[in-house]
């Protein structure tokens, strides 16, 4: 196995051995790979994460905190994309071909393609303080840069103070992951009313006399709902995936700043903790869509 | 006094890719107050582009280029987008094909035959519901099913669901546009009779819709019969049935076995619907015509009248008059 | 023998030729379709001027990927000579941004080829077996894809201690097939449905011989397709680990040149072009296999092309 763990733990020095031989069979790494990995499986189950071998806390305390960081930034930012994305998804299925679908398609296609960490840094350089639009423009405005709330207001307080700062620390973030999300949704969302709007029951919902929007708000969006919804959630590992660049770049501290951390210093038990994690999320969000596309869609039956 | 329908000359062309698709060309049709019409003729013939174009539906690369349609003594051609949608299921409704796909299969048939209700006549939705109620018992569902989903209905009972849709407004003209095409024989029948049955006892005008000459047989007193956008002929329904004026009618008729008559095997038409970007010089049926003569392919045919009531646009026929200025080929777009 | 064994009768042409005229003739009609379809076209454009920079990096950059400047310090602005500046060890990032197409491409264009085989294998077997296999092989490729993929390379990354070249190809590629063999999948379920292989299957044909002269030349142009767009989201990858400083370190590679310039704040110092360029350089790759891709897909996609 590459990398030590124990070196991370303690130092490589000889008046430390004794210590280091204790920690090792406290951390139990000086057993078999395959009997490590039973005992981790047995304590999954056990709810008994481990310790970190970093600070020695367990495991579930530091990722719950972390978690709770990491939901925010996603939850804020999907919601605003799922928004965003259904608004000119469905204003560009109804401009087909007119000059709105085509600038807006090929913006989508372009911001598809662009990798998040890098829209991360240049809408940090964009709006840290003394960005060059600031000398151009006055009003451009300087947004927080780094962390989650202000360094100086430590410790967490739910007072308004914290978070509306949190709030603010909260902006560029979550504006990078929207962006980098925003696309493949808008497109999706765009061909899946498309796909809606040739649909036999639109012509009915015309006939009838309704309104374009009448007919939009009615019949083709709840019919292009349940495509969405599944795409979300299948859609939710890539999400994570950004969620964890943006905290990287925007030393936003939550389970993706973590794992970089984790990986820094060979902590095991955090990093399978942040798989199961993972996984564990992209089920919950399966699950979740499943229950939504029920009630969304009446032709779907419990099995 | 004038007919609850008058159509002119309408022609619509729908822009595409290819080229200028000639889906109709110079339609023209009566509807009275009461009457039954049938359209009929082969898949991709025009019939469904017509329907559209009577209700200004037609999709977005599909327009009106030439014509007139008058409905109770309004120009409808012309009219603005609003006053249109306060036509549409008011007082005129179309029930289409395959009822799986009419019907938004994410709500419940109540709300949906109440929608109009509610948008036409300000009902209140209580109001629109119970009255819902009553349509689908006029058309022979129990009101026990109004909150159900078009899915849990058989293609038949939403069929027949969508009747009581068309009906919910008391419109004037209900457009059926091949109505119990995917319905099989038992169904169909029962469908039929319903559709006539309705028509009695409401005064409703209608136009049928079917490529199945047999559907059109017992319930419609006049038919038009069409075919690459064009109308063949037209008259009351006996007496082109009995006495098909144009070879393509004659086809048809002929293409259906006559259960009373002697077991002669149904003849085919040979040949397909042509291209409607680049249709055939002359007349369009001209390709597959056995009765085919030089003129055929160099002018085109006026629909004329042979007999009072009774059109047809073939030069088999000595009263068939050229259509005027179109006697070379269009050049192709 | 099916289909083929027509034209041997024939005595013509053998039935390998007969195949390969009826391929042929397909992926010339496909080719057509692509000349004549703007966004396929926008896309090659893009694709063939960035595999044109890889082949030619040795002829167009001035200097080595790894080979400092002489008489230029380290991160020295722009000037005539070294067009991005130098990096803080003194090389020119304007030849490190060409150098780096090879490595972007080269990594794209293998990991997909490896998530694509796999993916097809899959997709293939799962579809056209059925059954208890086709459910047990669907539910391992949904955890497959419930794994949160970048999580689980920058893992495996670390464990093995930093990849070479081929195990970051191996990383992406293992990492990303679920989804082509999805496609696969219902792709073969579609075609399985269709006469011929009935045909062929009651003419005597092993499920073999179906499964490969039938099924997967008609699935082939989808599966080439979706390659495609595997390679702009293994580009994407490639750049993430190597910006997290994960991957290969003996080359050059753009996400790597982002993280320099990210490491020195080369806004801060004026040397925007080193952080803008190479990020540009990703999204009109990634750019260009989208659209080709999309434009592939919609030709070979009658469902799509009926839009």
């Amino acid at each position: 196995m590459p990398g030590d763990p124990s070196l991370s733990i303690i130092p490589r020095d000889p008046k430390f051995r004794g210590l280091r031989d204790y920690m090792i069979s406290f951390f139990g790494l000086d057993r078999p790979q395959w009997e490590q990995f039973v005992i981790y499986l047995q304590r999954l189950f056990t709810l008994d994460w481990g310790l970190s071998y970093q600070d020695h806390r367990p495991v579930a305390d530091i990722l719950l905190h972390d978690l709770g960081w990491t939901l925010l930034l996603v939850g804020t930012s999907t919601i605003l994309t799922v928004l965003i994305g259904i608004a000119i998804g469905a204003y560009s299925a109804i401009r087909r071909g007119k000059p709105f679908d085509f600038v807006s398609t090929g913006i989508g296609i372009f911001l598809y393609g662009m990798p998040i960490f890098w829209l991360g840094l240049v809408l940090q350089s964009a709006f840290r303080k003394n960005s060059v639009f600031q000398g151009w423009i006055p009003w451009w405005p300087a947004l927080p840069t780094s962390g989650y709330y202000d360094d100086r207001l430590i410790p967490w307080n739910w007072d308004i103070l914290h978070v509306a700062d949190a709030f603010l620390h909260l902006l560029l973030p979550a504006l990078t992951l929207s962006l980098g999300t925003l696309a493949g949704i808008s497109l999706v969302m765009r061909n899946s009313l498309i796909d809606v709007m040739t649909e036999d029951f639109v012509t009915t919902a015309r006939a009838k006399g309704l309104s374009p929007r009448q007919v939009l708000r009615r019949h083709i969006l709840p019919n292009g709902m349940p495509p969405m919804v599944s795409l979300i959630a299948l859609d939710i590992a890539f999400i994570l995936g950004g969620a964890y660049q943006v905290e990287v770049i925007f030393r936003y501290q939550g389970i993706g700043f973590r794992t970089i951390e984790a990986i820094g210093s060979l902590d095991y038990p955090l990093l399978q903790f942040i798989i199961v994690i993972g996984g564990a999320a992209v089920v919950i969000a399966n699950l979740l869509a499943d229950f939504l596309l029920l009630w969304l869609d009446p032709r779907i039956k419990i099995s | 006094m004038a007919a609850l329908l008058e159509v002119r000359d309408l022609t619509i062309e729908f822009t595409t890719k290819a080229g200028i698709v000639h889906a109709v060309e110079g339609a023209s049709f009566d509807v009275e107050r009461g009457e039954a019409l049938g359209l009929a003729g082969e898949s991709g013939c025009g019939k469904t582009t017509t329907a559209l174009a009577l209700m200004r539906l037609l999709p977005y690369n599909g327009r009106i280029v030439r014509g007139s349609i008058s409905f109770a003594g309004r120009s409808l051609v012309p009219l603005e987008e609003a006053s249109m949608r306060a036509i549409r299921w008011k007082e005129m409704s179309i029930v289409f094909q395959g009822a799986m796909n009419s019907l938004n299969p994410v709500q419940r048939v109540g709300r949906q035959i109440a929608e109009p209700i509610i948008l036409h006549e300000d009902a209140d939705s209580d109001v629109a519901l119970k009255r819902a109620g009553d349509l689908l018992e006029l058309v022979g569902i129990s009101r026990n099913r109004l909150n159900d989903y078009p899915h849990e209905f058989s293609g038949g009972m939403r069929q027949r669901v969508m009747i009581a849709m068309a009906l919910a407004c008391d419109p004037k003209l209900v457009i059926a546009d091949e109505p119990v095409t995917a319905l099989d024989v038992m169904i169909q029948a029962q469908i039929l009779d319903l559709l006539e049955r309705l028509r009695r006892e409401l005064d409703l005008a209608m136009i049928l819709i079917s490529h199945d000459l047999s559907v059109l047989a017992d319930t419609c007193e006049q038919v038009t019969i069409m075919y690459a956008g064009k109308t063949m002929e037209s008259g009351k329904t006996m007496d082109l049935f009995t006495d098909p004026k144009h070879p393509y009618t004659q086809g048809l008729v002929g293409a259906f076995p006559d259960i009373r008559g002697p077991r002669n095997m149904p003849e085919a038409i040979p040949g397909d619907v042509p291209s409607l970007i680049s249709p055939p010089s002359g007349c369009v049926f001209h390709p597959r015509c056995k009765f085919a003569f030089d003129r055929c392919s160099n002018a085109e045919p006026e629909l004329s009248e042979l007999a009072p009531g009774r059109r047809a646009a073939c030069f088999l026929y000595p009263e068939v008059t050229e259509v005027p200025g179109r006697s070379m080929p269009i050049a192709t777009r | 023998m099916g289909t083929v064994e027509v034209v041997k009768v024939g005595g013509v042409i053998s039935p390998f030729r007969a195949r390969a005229i009826v391929v042929g003739r397909r992926m010339q009609d496909i080719g057509l379709q692509v000349f004549h379809n703007k966004t396929a076209m926008a896309g090659l454009i893009i694709l063939i001027f960035f595999t044109v920079l890889a082949v030619a990096a040795p002829l167009i950059a001035p200097y080595g990927p790894l080979s400092a400047v002489p008489d230029v310090g380290p991160l020295t602005l722009p000037a005539p000579g070294h067009p991005f500046g130098t990096n803080q060890f003194g090389y020119d990032i304007y030849s490190q941004v060409i150098w780096g197409t090879q490595i972007s491409l080269l990594v794209g264009v293998l990991a997909a080829a490896v998530a694509s085989v796999i993916g097809t294998a899959v997709g293939l077997v799962s579809g056209f077996v059925g059954g208890w296999i086709d459910e047990v092989i669907m539910r391992f490729n949904d955890v497959v894809l419930s794994i949160p993929w970048l999580v689980l390379m920058i893992v495996i990354a670390a464990r093995l201690n930093y990849l070479d070249l081929v195990g970051i190809i191996l990383v992406i590629g293992l990492t990303g097939w679920s989804v082509t063999a999805r496609v696969v999948r219902s792709q073969v379920l579609s075609l399985k449905e269709r006469m011929f292989v009935e045909r062929g299957r009651m003419i005597g044909s092993s499920n073999t011989h179906i499964l490969l002269r039938h099924i997967f030349p008609n699935a082939f142009p989808l599966i080439f397709a979706n390659t495609i767009l595997t390679v702009a989201v293994s580009i994407l990858s490639e750049s993430v680990l190597a910006f997290l400083n994960l991957s290969v370190k003996s080359n050059v590679s753009w996400g790597r040149i982002i993280a320099e310039a990210y490491q020195h704040d080369a806004l801060t110092i004026g040397m925007a072009e080193w952080l803008i360029v190479p990020g540009l350089c990703i999204v009109f790759l990634v750019f260009g296999f989208y659209l080709f891709g999309y434009a592939l897909d919609e030709i070979l996609n009658p469902r799509l092309r009926r839009r």
